[in-house]
């Protein structure tokens, strides 16, 4: 047995290790998912004015703030006992500001964070075994996807193609964001009773204008095509075969114009999902279009065990057709994407957030209760050094993040929870197809290409709700006072760009806070074991995956573990989210979150 | 075109940062046959918002600031593609793939490099700095190394300033200990540098996150030289050690606030939402030191005030506790002369003394509840007699 740690993981937002034993054949056999720093971030929030929550909590993260800004919002509107008449307007300006963040936001994991691992030296020995072809998708693979800080064969490579446009991208969408938020990142634009800014005439047409330019990189970079096409054949296609169907005759058509020539450049048609989804996997690449050779990433970060995992979402996007105000519990028809829970095999039940708690069993915080749902939160950190040690094992404590549950059971957040809970049709129809082929519905492949298509599934919306949804200059903000919020509690349920994020805030009599609690989509994917031993969603897709590229196609090199980068990166980690820190006193049950 | 320092300094400040490359090319040309300048880059405890607000830099852009001034980064969390890989407990692979060997590589074998700092550095639990233990040693130990073998510390964003949001006041503040590099809130003492007893000279860019203009043009005027450091901190840095020309002493975000106008009619708001003076809302534009209102955020579009919410004064030393509560009204928070600083204080009375603002000042004095009720829309105050 070996033991192979990564520490850090780099190209995530904060500072993560995980540690795994892996067999004499390569494979995985455990693993622990540390997070390594305690920030200590929403306990500055006690005895505060409620109303500061929307700008600071979204300094917990500046990859995505928009959403805890949000969130926040959304708990500061229940608990001033306004959620039902925020202004039509206000809710449209959250969903631009969030839809603007979720494209920005999983470009970024794609293109940045997540695509590098595309250009590592491994593909390269792989692909260079397979000829002219071999030679063209690595030349592509490296063009497009290298970091700005690498070295190659001691070379410092220049950054990729589709790396760099990504970036433009980004920042574009960020320009979109500050010209109705102030700046970007940790805008200012959410506030208790609606938002602060109405954006007029000129500024709809200057949205309009950037998310445009942000789909011609859409088509010419990601898809290849026209995103319209796309959105029309898969998003919006009649059923899941169909749209299933669709892509794999685009990449067919694709790859009978390409084998040759081996040109399997932008300017052929082969868009970065393209390639990805050709390359990518076993079943479609090498199975269903007969390439010689794939990355195999559909074998790995699999769950080994249907009862041990879940999948949840707590629902995104206020639907504008509602008129004003909104429902805090988020009921299943209340967003564009809906809240919900599917359990492991795959069926769908109703949300329900009473049924979530958290385990600190193997994590550094002193507690005598071992599960303790958000609302009624303790977090005393562990204060010896001594005891902060992350080298002990499965059955120690070895994590700053806490272990949540829903009904007792882990569960993975994020774009394929979210459209395999909304029926999305492509990403139905993939899961189905790597089921009935005998592949695990949920790996690494289908994971990333739900991030992708749920872009796409962002950009209709978008356009919708800037340019028929909102109108300029229009009331976007009840009036609220501070007496509004004398002993009440709030709950903000939302969704980041990498999944369920929840807000919970209570205050007393002076309607100052005396709890602030956040459930964060990290803390959720990236959590260690839970109070019954159950192991965290990572820890459990790690179980099982082979160290190597392409499942140990070139034999098992411990030293270049690319498994293990793909399978946790996958999951677009966020640290700084993942650690928080609650209430310590935790001495108000009287204010636990009322049934909704 | 050749030009002096002090020009120099004047144009960073007041072109715009494409302009000013465009302005300085034949400088910037000749940067190619300058040597390499190594660039460290570390996180400590952060959000990462200010990596993010670096790639939102436009112009320059990082790729380009980058090439055009010949820098190398050896190292960035965010943006390289090594990670730490240990097999068996020792580090495995070479630098090429492994993080933790390139930066030892890089703390046992460079000298002279800038290093820019994101992010704080935790001392706690007791000392032990082990809130942040990365590869196997705590951030604080691999810091010590990185900021004293470098010719400069360019601190980015407030957790890296002043320790920023992770040292707002809690009851477990002692506990973590978050350092900022050379000051820890408003006390120098507390830095992790003076802690360390690292001499390496520190240029503050504050902000949460730092404006990308303000620390690429910094860093552009160190490496071409327009800034010597460290001969030339004592009269380019304020107290705080942040580049005046960015963060005028004499200057605060109100000066130049669109809004102003309203201000000084004495029109104010009362619900967000509208359009008018923020005053009441508890901006604190009048008490904060920044270039914000003449340069601007992403692509020099908007600001915070101009979006309709309040200044929080994220570049003040002693952010947040020092601004917060955040949508309180100065006067009624009771923070003036505690821990704000006394110019600004000076500044707004001038303000409210000047000519025309009389009115204003009638106004602004007197309680809205007294005058009316809320109402729903945004409501603006309009001082009596004026109209």
């Amino acid at each position: 047995m070996v033991q192979v740690t990564i520490d850090p993981l780099s190209r995530i937002e904060g500072h993560y290790r995980v540690n795994t034993e892996v067999s004499g054949e390569g494979v995985i056999t455990d693993a622990q998912s540390n997070a390594l720093v305690f920030r200590g971030f929403e306990r500055f929030l006690q005895k505060q004015d409620p109303r500061d929550a929307a700008l600071l909590t979204q300094r917990i993260c500046g990859v995505c703030p928009v959403c805890h800004s949000i969130s926040a919002a959304n708990a500061l509107d229940e608990l001033f006992g306004v959620a039902g008449e925020i202004p039509k307007d206000a809710l449209v300006v959250r969903n631009i500001h969030q839809g603007l963040n979720y494209i920005a936001s999983h470009a970024a994991h794609i293109y940045v964070l997540w695509g590098p691992d595309l250009a590592n030296p491994a593909y390269h020995d792989i692909l260079m075994q397979q000829g002219d072809l071999g030679n063209a998708v690595w030349g592509e693979l490296s063009g497009r996807f290298m970091p700005v800080v690498n070295q190659f064969d001691g070379i410092r490579l220049p950054p990729g193609s589709s790396y760099l446009g990504a970036v433009m991208e980004l920042r574009r969408l960020h320009d979109a964001i500050s010209l109705i938020g102030g700046k970007m990142p940790h805008a200012v634009l959410q506030h208790v009773g609606g938002v602060v800014y109405s954006p007029t005439v000129a500024d709809i047409q200057q949205l309009a204008s950037y998310v445009s330019k942000t789909v011609n990189f859409v088509e010419a970079f990601t898809l290849g095509v026209s995103p319209d096409t796309w959105i029309e054949n898969t998003y919006r296609a009649s059923s899941p075969q169909k749209a299933v169907d669709f892509v794999i005759g685009h990449l067919q058509d694709l790859l009978d114009k390409s084998l040759t020539n081996n040109d399997f450049s932008h300017s052929s048609g082969w868009g970065d999902v393209s390639l990805f989804a050709a390359f990518g996997s076993e079943l479609i690449g090498e199975k269903l279009l007969g390439l010689p050779v794939s990355m195999k990433m559909d074998r790995a970060g699999v769950y080994p065990d249907p009862a041990k995992i879940g999948f949840l979402s707590y629902g995104v996007f206020f639907k504008p057709e509602k008129g004003d105000g909104y429902d805090p519990a988020s009921p299943a028809d209340g967003r564009v994407i809906p809240s919900g829970y599917m359990n492991g095999s795959l069926k769908l039940e109703k949300f329900d957030h009473q049924k979530i708690s958290e385990s600190i069993n193997h994590s550094f915080y002193i507690d005598e209760k071992k599960d303790r749902p958000p609302w009624n939160g303790v977090t005393v950190p562990e204060e010896n050094p001594e005891e902060i040690d992350y080298t002990r094992g499965s059955e120690s404590r070895y994590s700053w993040a806490k272990a949540p549950n829903y009904n007792g059971i882990p569960c993975e957040v994020g774009p394929l929870a979210r459209l395999m809970i909304m029926g999305e049709p492509l990403t139905t129809g993939l899961v189905k197809a790597f089921q009935d082929n005998g592949y695990s519905p949920v790996n690494n492949y289908t994971r990333m290409i739900a991030r992708m298509q749920e872009v796409l599934v962002v950009i209709p919306e978008l356009r919708k709700w800037i340019l028929q949804d909102l109108e300029a200059g229009a009331k976007v903000a009840v009036h609220t006072d501070l007496s509004m919020a004398k002993d009440s509690e709030g709950m903000g349920l939302w969704e980041a760009p990498r999944g369920a994020l929840g807000h919970w805030v209570a205050t007393g009599s002076d309607s100052m806070v005396t709890l602030y609690q956040a459930v964060v989509p990290s803390t959720w994917n990236l959590a260690p074991r839970n109070s019954k031993g159950i192991a965290g969603p990572v820890e459990q897709a790690l179980i099982g995956t082979k160290i190597s590229a392409a499942e140990n196609a070139l034999g098992v090199d411990y030293s270049n573990p690319l498994g293990i980068l793909h399978t946790v990166r996958s999951y677009d980690p966020c640290l700084a989210c993942a650690v928080h820190t609650l209430d310590r006193t935790g001495k108000h049950p009287a204010y636990a979150i009322k049934v909704v | 075109m050749k030009m002096d320092r002090r020009t120099f300094i004047k144009a960073v400040g007041v072109l715009g940062a494409s302009l000013f490359l465009q302005a300085y090319k034949s400088d910037l040309v000749k940067a190619l046959e300058l040597s390499e300048t190594k660039v460290l880059w570390l996180h400590g405890v952060e959000c990462t918002g200010c990596t993010v607000s670096m790639l939102d830099g436009g112009s320059p852009d990082i790729v380009e600031l980058l090439r055009v001034l010949n820098l190398k980064l050896l190292f960035q969390d965010v943006l390289m593609m090594q990670q730490g890989i240990f097999v068996d407990g020792k580090p495995a692979n070479t630098s090429e793939l492994n993080s933790d060997i390139l930066l030892e590589e890089i703390l046992d074998n460079e000298k002279g490099y800038v290093l820019i700092s994101e992010g704080g550095v935790p001392n706690g639990p007791a000392g032990s700095g082990r809130y942040m233990v990365i590869g196997g040693k705590t951030y604080k130990e691999t810091y010590e190394k990185a900021a004293k073998n470098a010719s400069v510390i360019i601190a980015i964003g407030q957790c890296a300033t002043h320790s920023g949001v992770n040292a707002a006041e809690s009851e477990i503040k002692e506990l973590l200990d978050h350092r900022g590099i050379a000051f820890t809130m408003e006390d120098s003492s507390k830095g992790i540098v003076n802690l360390l007893g690292i001499n390496t000279p520190v240029i503050n860019i504050n902000g949460c996150p730092a404006h990308p203009d303000w620390v690429f043009l910094t860093i552009s005027a160190v490496v071409l030289g327009k800034i010597k450091v460290p001969d030339d901190l004592p009269y380019l840095l304020d107290e705080w050690k942040r580049p005046k020309i960015f963060f005028p002493p004499d200057h605060v975000i109100h000066d130049n606030c669109p809004r102003r106008g309203y201000y000084d009619h004495g029109e104010l708001d009362l619900t967000v939402g509208g359009g008018k003076c923020l005053w009441k809302l508890g901006c604190k534009g009048p008490y904060s030191h920044a270039d914000c209102a003449t340069r601007h955020w992403n692509a020099h579009l908007s600001f915070c005030p101009q979006a309709g919410s309040p200044c929080i004064g994220c570049v003040e030393p002693g952010f947040p506790d020092s601004t917060r509560p955040f949508f309180v009204e100065i006067e009624d928070s009771g923070l003036v002369g505690t821990h704000l600083h006394t110019v600004a204080g000076v500044a707004i009375g001038g303000a409210l003394l000047a000519a025309g603002a009389h009115a204003v000042r009638r106004t602004v004095l007197k309680k809205p509840e007294e005058k009316e009720g809320y109402a729903e829309e945004s409501v603006s105050e309009k001082a009596e007699g004026e109209k």
